[in-house]
């Protein structure tokens, strides 16, 4: 190895510090409500008063001083009323004649010059509803189902069939089923939504706000604001956390402030309080899920039938897709032959749920790693033996037909998994429900073993065909340098350190040269949603495709300008070629946007044409590539009040080439510590009146710096090689499993199953002293 | 409400404000002082995003009526701690240990840890996780800012010997 090539640094794979750290650690990074913003209007949203209706009347006291404020309704929207999303039935502002169909939904923007003043006007227009009777939950919507299943208000419906499931029955020995529930979860951001709209003189508008999918108001507002996609621009501001959160929403919240804004012709900002933000935002979808699997008496699957319904809210939004990842997994991770699994979205009277962090994954895999528990423990079988029989491994076929590729690390996230946790000898330790010698407290451990699909469902990726482009430019610092031009955006989770990494190995440059501003659809392509686990694997591919189109032009240039035709390379940040003293990147930069302007280098992904799917029976390659996980709780439950304290969790994962450990790891335990609170203490649910039940940060708990367990994260790295530099999905795969794992340890402390989460003292209480919930 | 005129020492530096008793100190740092690095996020004292010190007592800034505040007071937010060399140790951590994700919750992170490194400086992993319970991070699962707090505290300590 020549010495040139052992200093050659590669960052891919080192934990590079992150490049937004500086400002954000100095209080100097500006947020929306950071930014100082003159001569604009406060705009507040107002909302029908109950949770179904017809809406009578909306209308502003006459007596009321209305100088200075805009009022907007339903009849100031310039074209059709509705936001596209995935079946154009929501309407942008409900109106007069037509039925509310959640509290909250709104029915008008008031906007002035201060917040204040347009609260006091905004109290001033009188909301009348004819109520109706709602359907608020989705445990009404289930009893529907159950008693009478043609009444059953299903807005999206979606079968998965794989072999001879009465022939699966037919073969087994035995037969278990059971039914398991989850209710809301708040994603709980902690910088709450917020845009700006600002009128244009053309008629456009242009939208700063705190958003995951710039492209989104782009192609959803057309048809209510009567623009063309170019006339509407978006540009991102630095996310204080997002989580699905600013996925579909926050097109919505510019709808609303675009609406006074075209009409005063004045810029409108919405930003909402805490409390709004909670209550008329979406959130998880509840689920309720029902398995009923047939096994032979050494434990082989015979039959998996699966019914899995998500709470979708008063519209369907999204949720058609959320329910399509929900059924990926309801089965994915168990070798299995017969399969039926039928996906529902129930329509309820409250605030339509959407994107959160594993989208309807979580729910799935809360119900089946509880469930093969259940199996295990039926069949007199330790979890973790029945899981290492049973789990899927390259070469298997998955519910839709996909053979596992040898990509895939499923076998040794298990095992590895197990050896660090030296699960074996803690299962044996387990309490089951009697404090053994030695112990104060009732001690469980538990399992779940998961895989998630990177990347859009299906076809979806080849069908979408993300666009990106890396440009030399004059930097900020007015340097040549090169900027990073894609839609992904930063919200915490590392992408604008990892795509530096990426871009900077593939020009072989110093990340110093690189940079990447944030996402503004008048600069950057569509390179898709910042959604999915996509990002990494999809849109990082083109970075580094771009990049080494750029390369190949900068050392063209550099060859012909600076080496008479000799053939040149850039390495580590200086062109170099055969007998001739280097030329550092600076300068051949600045020489190639003097004299050509500049350059670009650009890609757009494809998938393989192996690649097949059918989007109407479910059936092939569901996703482009999986990520896999084994994940370990260990619990110590209180004999007395029944207190839960989660004292480690392990987690050994497979996200294909990690491109920084460092930001990986955040994400994991980040989304460890989520899907803790989803388990043991964030309880949400709609009330009598609409509303959330749980609508502040006093009554919605999350997890503190005193709640986390001691984490053991390990990578294993089985890339995914078609999109080099080869990473799968990250963000959403450490959401999935904590929850089952958690009621699992439980289970093995307390000898009783809980099969509603969270998981709170008082629910253990209940199934420990025979409630509705414990079953043996 | 009356307005109170108050002269206090805010990041090192008299400051003196006029504003009605039962202004919020944190929209009299953000929106009257143009110190946006405290910021806002639950509004009633839950998250600790606003977190300042008040001599020398971390405390959420949404919840101190300016009024509360006497003359003297000694104030120090984000963009004090930022100008302080142990500030800039532990924000130098921060950075090292992967700390930061989306940044929401830093400067409020950052000032409770100053604060219990000013009092302790050499905090068990429990006392690090007791002085930060009042911080919520949704972002980290607080693991690496734990790991920046020690790290941090090692390096303040090889100094001050």
């Amino acid at each position: 190895m020549t010495k040139a090539r052992k200093n050659a640094r590669q960052l891919i794979g080192t934990g590079m510090h992150r490049v937004d750290a500086a400002g954000k650690v100095s209080g100097e990074t500006r947020y929306l409500n950071d930014m100082p913003l003159k001569g604009i209007l406060h705009g507040v949203v107002v909302r029908s008063p109950v949770p179904r209706g017809i809406l009578k009347a909306v209308e502003p006291d006459p007596a009321y001083n209305w100088t200075g404020i805009t009022v907007a309704t339903a009849k100031d929207i310039p074209g059709e009323n509705v936001v596209h999303m995935h079946d154009r039935t929501m309407p942008l502002l409900a109106e007069v004649g037509a039925e509310v169909r959640y509290r909250g939904e709104p029915v008008a923007v008031v906007a002035a010059k201060t917040l204040a003043q347009a609260s006091a006007a905004a109290a001033h227009i009188r909301v009348e509803v004819d109520p109706l009777p709602p359907l608020l939950t989705l445990a009404e919507a289930v009893a529907v189902f159950k008693s009478t299943p043609d009444k059953f208000d299903s807005m999206k419906s979606q079968d998965i069939v794989k072999g001879d499931i009465a022939k699966g029955f037919a073969e087994a020995d035995d037969i278990l089923e059971g039914e398991y529930e989850a209710g809301h979860q708040e994603q709980l951001y902690l910088e709450n939504q917020g845009v700006v709209v600002y009128p244009q003189k053309d008629g456009s508008i242009f939208a700063d706000g705190s958003l995951q999918c710039p492209y989104f108001p782009v192609h959803e507002l057309n048809d209510p604001l009567q623009l063309p996609p170019e006339k509407i621009r978006v540009r991102q501001t630095p996310i204080g956390g997002a989580f699905g959160g600013k996925e579909e929403y926050p097109t919505m919240l510019i709808g609303y402030a675009a609406l006074p804004a075209l009409k005063s012709g004045k810029p409108v900002k919405i930003t909402y309080e805490r409390n709004e933000d909670i209550l008329f935002t979406p959130k998880r979808h509840p689920v309720w899920v029902r398995y009923k699997t047939g096994f032979k008496k050494d434990g082989t699957l015979t039959a998996i039938e699966c019914d899995y319904i998500l709470d979708g809210g008063a519209y369907l939004t999204i949720s058609d897709v959320v329910m399509f990842r929900g059924i990926l997994h309801c089965a994915l991770a168990y070798r299995c032959d017969n399969v039926v699994i039928r996906g529902k979205v129930a329509r309820t009277h409250s605030m339509p749920c959407g994107a959160f962090r594993g989208f309807g994954a979580p729910q799935a895999i809360w119900g089946i790693e509880s469930h093969i528990d259940a199996v295990a423990a039926h069949l007199g079988r330790a979890p973790h033996e029945y899981r290492q029989q049973i789990h899927i491994r390259p070469g298997d076929s998955t519910p839709t037909g996909q053979i596992l590729s040898a990509e895939n690390g499923s076998t040794t996230c298990l095992k590895q998994a197990l050896q660090r946790a030296d699960f074996a000898r803690k299962w044996r330790q387990s309490s089951q429900g009697k404090l053994r010698k030695g112990q104060q407290k009732l001690y469980g451990v538990g399992l779940a073993f998961l895989g998630h699909g990177s990347a859009f469902t299906g076809d979806g990726e080849a069908k979408f065909k993300a666009k990106g482009r890396v440009e030399l430019a004059t930097l900020a610092n007015g340097k040549p340098g090169v900027n990073i031009r894609v839609s992904s955006t930063e919200m915490g989770q590392g992408v604008h350190t990892i795509f530096t990494q990426i871009a900077a190995d593939a020009l072989s440059l110093a990340p110093e040269h690189i940079r990447f501003p944030l996402a503004d659809t008048a600069f950057v392509p569509n390179s898709g949603p910042t959604v999915a686990s996509r990002t990494t694997m999809v849109v990082g591919n083109v970075v580094y495709r771009a990049a080494q189109d750029l390369k190949q032009q900068i050392e063209a240039f550099a060859a012909q300008h600076f080496f008479r035709g000799a053939a040149a390379t850039l390495k580590d940040s200086q062109l170099v070629a055969k007998g001739a003293r280097p030329v550092p990147f600076a300068k051949v930069a600045q020489a190639m946007l003097k004299e050509i302007g500049g350059a670009s280098g650009s890609f757009q992904f494809n998938l393989p044409d192996s690649i097949r799917w059918d989007q109407t029976t479910f059936k092939g390659d569901s996703y482009p590539g999986y990520s896999w996980m084994a994940n370990i709780a260990e619990v110590e439950i209180d004999p007395l009040t029944y207190e839960l304290a989660v004292t480690r969790v392990t987690a050994v994962i497979d996200i294909g080439r990690v491109i920084n450990p460092v930001t990986a790891g955040g994400q994991v335990e980040g989304g460890l510590t989520q899907a803790l609170g989803y388990a043991v203490m964030e309880k949400m649910g709609t009330g009598k009146n609409g509303l959330y039940d749980a609508a502040r940060l006093q009554t919605y708990i999350i997890p503190t710096a005193l709640d986390t367990p001691e984490f053991d994260i390990h990578f294993v790295e089985y890339p995914y090689t078609f999109a080099p530099p080869g990473a799968k999905g990250v963000g959403e795969l450490p959401m999935d499993g904590l929850a089952p794992a958690i009621a699992n340890a439980v289970a093995a402390a307390t000898g009783r199953r809980l099969r509603q989460i969270p998981i709170t003292p008082e629910a253990i209480y209940e199934a420990v002293h025979g409630g509705r919930e414990g079953t043996p | 409400m009356s307005n109170v005129t108050r002269t206090w020492k805010l990041n090192g530096k008299s400051v003196t404000v006029r504003a009605p008793a039962g202004r919020r100190l944190l929209d009299v740092l953000r929106d009257d002082l143009g110190l946006t690095g405290s910021k806002e996020s639950c509004g009633e004292g839950e998250c600790g995003a606003c977190t300042v010190l008040v001599d020398d007592e971390p405390m959420v800034s949404c919840l101190i009526p300016v009024g509360q505040l006497p003359n003297g007071t000694e104030i120090l937010t984000i963009e004090g701690i930022a100008r302080k060399a142990a500030g800039r140790v532990i924000q130098q951590a921060y950075i090292e240990c992967g700390a930061v994700q989306c940044g929401f919750c830093i400067p409020g992170m950052v000032v409770s840890s100053y604060a219990l490194l000013q009092r302790n400086p050499k905090p068990s992993t429990r006392a690090i996780r007791d002085a930060l319970a009042g911080n919520l991070c949704r972002c980290t699962g607080y693991a690496k800012i734990i790991q920046a707090v020690k790290l941090a505290a090692t390096r303040l300590a090889k100094r001050t010997r």
